[in-house]
């Protein structure tokens, strides 16, 4: 063979296409290859550039489907469709104009149902005259409409699209025209009640498209056998406190799922000693116990876990990826704006060998800046200067741009970093949540953590930014305000940035001569298995560097379960073997698990705890502050564990609790407290 | 599920019949997911924008619903971009007839097909050199390369989907990567990374 070198077929067998060749073929290229060095490296090149290429299409982004358009191929899928209706839903590509644009009216009807359930208030007069309005923009209106696969139609954004389509000037636009036709089984009637679309069923239980993870309150446990453990994960996420007073400052009681008594507790920083500078290990544990302020014969217990301070200067260099959301409905001025904002306060504190890269996703995902070393922080913030918001959300494919940016400059022994910053709309373009979740933990594994900060109001997937800065070794918060923002990302810029230990999980094993039963507040859905806590393999929380994290527990004294569940003492049985350390007064053995940043296997710290038997009002100001804040979220959530009290006595316990609040976040609290005692009908009735 | 009353064109009334029971949706669903992305990029390269792309995508997918999987065969991937094709090529002549489009308009349409964000279009350049130089092929190789390294198909689908010869799409493909690392080497300060 003697031309080889530019023979089709020889690049069909680099490319491992030998199914294009004949084995005569094949045989001649392999012979030719052995002796051939010149050959050997003309086929390694073509792999090279093959892989190349390869790689640049695949992160290509790709558009995908319109919401409305799955919605349509999902009635198509709906068996039992009746055929009159599936012609007006579905804009068949082949269908006129005419008729794609009353399929778009048709969605757009529906999100008028929802917009008017959820604001009854509106008089029909301007019903109509947003139905007008609607239908002429109803192309752009239904891109922003959401169908998930459980056949849920999801309205976003309720408020500010029924600003945009609701223009008093044109109340008076002709609508005959418009009119939703019988035929195809839109109605709009006068109770906004729509009939014949192909869905199961609308589901509208909040009035916008937040979707929060319910979780029932822990309940109280005996302690008797293996009930006798309590094991759960740590938990650093601050996002519901702030989500919390969105919404009081708002004028309403946000809903009991939104309420995460851990991300309350947490939100606030405590005084908590740092390891001492000989220590092993990178964080210390503190433990307090007083009596229980909302139930006084039961005993509250604090664990406190402060990490190890970094000083700034001293911190490993950071390769951050900042990947934002510029949809549509990121315009508003509490979202892209803001986010802008609060990255740009980072990028200040940043110092020449640290990184930033900017990926944005919208219709499509691509990379506004590619990594820059911060010594040209000027390009950084020109680069965050310009993003403006517009089009539609995929979050999907941002998310692997972010990670493969990330993943070519990786700063080993750094603090590698994708950081997220969405009002949640993250669910289109992704073909499942599983594989969006299992790309997040593998890439954690890898050294690639990530943050979440979520933005705006309506809109919000708590559940899902949870779970995701959950699997991928990082922390969740909530940015309502420019103040919000300082506190997530230069106060505790350090914490956000450098994870000092993960997978740290704790174990309390109670001991039964001491104790009956105990109750562990919020971290419901950090709770693990008692066997997961030495098992390597069971992912648990991070600590970033001077962070602290605060778990409580009500702890029910020996001898007061049964008049505590109203249940009668056994009568044929005793309390079963007690070890010899059971009789040595103390009350719980703290166990600790966590790993190093970069490692594999886990470290334990163990700690046995007497009570002191301090009344509350000996307690620490800290003790009795995160006292008063998990009371304030079992109120809110309105917990059936909340005793005789009321919103004031956890304004009185916050108060009394303030201490020295340099910055004002506990003063913040009790005013919390106050406006959310006077939004409570229970409390004004 | 029928469309009686709906003239369909292209579509042969027994098509329009949907031989699937209520199991078939997920195997459509599936389909959906896996191939909404891919074949909506290679639909914007052929018809130039990713409106129209979405469309021919959504019907590609709409005869899915009414095709039997069996009929199929296991070669779901190669009929979805066999038919995806045609629909684009259809689309793309009635466009022309209606719009003829200049040779330079012709040439800059793939490229407006990308629906980024105007500060992700400018900074593209910086990024993605090798793209470029693919947006320099002539079209037909452009697309066979694209079914190869973008989409992962064989030659021999690449063959039965362009409805060409295995040998030709050989050449295409010999070609097309034969002009790009003509053009690339030169440009040594390219971190070569191999995606393997």
């Amino acid at each position: 063979m003697p031309n080889l070198m530019d023979d089709p077929k020889l690049t069909a067998y680099a490319l491992g296409e030998t199914d294009a060749l004949t084995p005569d073929e094949r045989a001649a290229i392999e012979r030719e290859l052995e002796s051939n060095a010149a050959l050997r490296r003309h086929v390694e090149d073509l792999h090279a550039a093959a892989g190349r290429l390869e790689a640049e299409l695949q992160a290509e982004p790709a558009p995908g489907l319109s919401d409305a358009q799955k919605a349509a191929l999902e009635a198509e899928l709906k068996p039992g469709v009746k055929s009159g209706r599936k012609r007006q839903v579905t804009p068949l590509p082949v269908a006129s104009r005419f008729e794609r644009r009353l399929a778009a009216g048709a969605v757009a009807a529906l999100l008028l149902v929802v917009a008017g359930l959820a604001l009854p208030v509106l008089t029909q007069a301007r019903r109509q005259a947003r139905a007008v309005k609607t239908f002429a923009g109803a192309e752009d209106i239904y891109r922003r409409t959401e169908y998930d696969r459980k056949g849920v139609l999801e309205y976003s954004k309720t408020a500010s699209v029924y600003d945009e389509i609701y223009d008093p000037s044109e109340a008076n636009a002709p609508k005959a025209e418009y009119v939703f036709g019988d035929d195809g089984g839109i109605k709009l009637n006068d109770a906004f009640i729509f009939q014949g679309f192909p869905f199961d069923g609308i589901q509208r239980t909040t009035p916008n498209t937040e979707s929060y993870a319910s979780a029932k309150p822990n309940p109280f446990k005996s302690v008797r056998g293996a009930d006798a453990v309590s094991t759960f994960s740590i938990d650093v996420d601050t996002a519901s406190y702030a989500n919390v007073r969105r919404y009081l400052n708002g004028g309403q009681l946000p809903p009991p799922d939104a309420v995460r008594l851990e991300e309350l507790i947490n939100y606030f920083p405590y005084d908590y000693a740092p390891p001492a500078a000989g220590d092993a290990h990178p964080f210390a544990a503190h433990v307090e116990l007083a009596t229980c302020p909302w139930n006084p014969r039961n005993r509250l217990a604090k664990v406190g876990l402060k990490g190890r301070e970094i000083p700034w200067e001293n911190r490993p260099s950071s390769n951050l990826v900042f990947l934002l959301d510029v949809s549509g409905s990121m315009n508003d001025r509490n979202k892209l704006p803001l986010v802008k904002q609060a990255l740009k306060l980072l990028v200040e504190k940043l110092s020449e060998n640290d990184r930033v890269a900017i990926a944005v996703y919208a219709g499509a995902a691509g990379l506004v800046l590619p990594s820059t070393p911060c010594h040209r922080k000027a390009d950084v913030l020109d680069a965050l200067d310009k993003l403006q918001a517009g089009g539609s959300t995929n979050g999907g494919q941002g998310i692997q741009l972010a990670y493969a940016t990330a993943a070519q400059n990786f700063i080993k022994g750094g603090a590698n970093r994708v950081i997220l910053c969405t009002d949640g709309d993250f669910n289109v373009g992704i073909s499942d949540k599983g594989s969006l979740i299992r790309l997040i933990e593998e890439q954690a594994k890898g050294g690639v953590f990530l943050s979440v900060l979520g933005f705006g109001m309506g809109n919000l997937k708590d559940d899902m930014l949870e779970q995701l800065a959950d699997k991928g070794n990082g922390n969740y918060g909530y940015v309502d305000s420019e103040r919000e923002a300082k506190k997530l990302l230069v106060e505790e810029a350090g914490g956000t940035l450098l994870t000092i230990a993960k997978d740290v999980k704790i174990q309390i094993e109670f001991n039964p001569a001491v104790v009956d039963a105990y109750r562990l507040l919020g971290y419901e859905n950090r709770v693990l298995a008692r066997e997961d806590f030495n098992d390597d393999k069971k992912d648990a929380g991070e600590i970033g560097a001077g962070h602290t994290v605060t778990a409580l527990y009500e702890i029910v004294p020996k001898g007061r379960y049964a008049e505590l569940v109203g249940a009668d003492p056994l009568k044929y049985q005793e309390e079963g073997a007690l070890t010899s350390d059971a009789h040595h007064g103390e009350m719980f053995t703290l166990k600790l698990r966590y790993k190093q940043p970069e490692g594999e296997t886990s470290t334990l710290m163990t700690q046995a705890v007497t009570d002191p038997e301090l009344g509350f009002e000996k307690a620490s100001k800290d003790f009795r502050f995160a006292a008063a804040v998990a009371y304030f979220g079992m109120i809110l959530r309105d917990s059936p564990y909340r005793g005789s009290g009321n919103w004031e006595l956890a304004r009185e316990l916050a108060s009394e609790a303030k201490g020295d609040d340099p910055k004002g976040y506990r003063n913040e609290f009790v005013g919390l407290i106050e406006r959310a005692s006077a939004l409570d009908p229970k409390s004004n009735p | 599920m029928d469309t009686q009353g709906t003239a369909e064109p292209g579509m042969s009334g027994e098509e329009a019949r949907s031989p699937n029971g209520p199991a078939a949706g997920a195997w459509v669903r599936a389909a959906v997911a896996d191939y909404e992305g891919p074949l909506t990029l290679y639909a914007a390269r052929l018809v130039g924008n990713v409106e129209a792309a979405r469309d021919v995508v959504q019907e590609t997918f709409l005869r899915l619903c009414r095709q039997s999987p069996a009929e199929l065969n296991g070669r779901t991937r190669e009929w979805l971009f066999a038919v995806c094709r045609n629909r684009a090529l259809d689309v793309r002549r009635k466009e022309k007839r209606m719009t003829p489009l200049t040779e330079t308009q012709a040439e800059r349409a793939p490229q407006a097909a990308s629906p980024a964000p105007p500060e992700a279009l400018e900074k593209r350049e910086t990024t993605a050199r090798m793209l470029d130089l693919l947006q320099e092929l002539p079209d037909s190789q452009q697309e066979v390369l694209r079914l190869k390294f973008q989409h992962g198909l064989s030659y021999k689908e690449i063959a039965r989907v362009t409805e060409l010869s295995v040998s030709h799409v050989g050449v295409l493909i010999h070609t097309g990567l034969k002009t790009l690392r003509g053009q690339m080497i030169p440009n040594a300060e390219f971190g070569m990374r191999n995606a393997k």
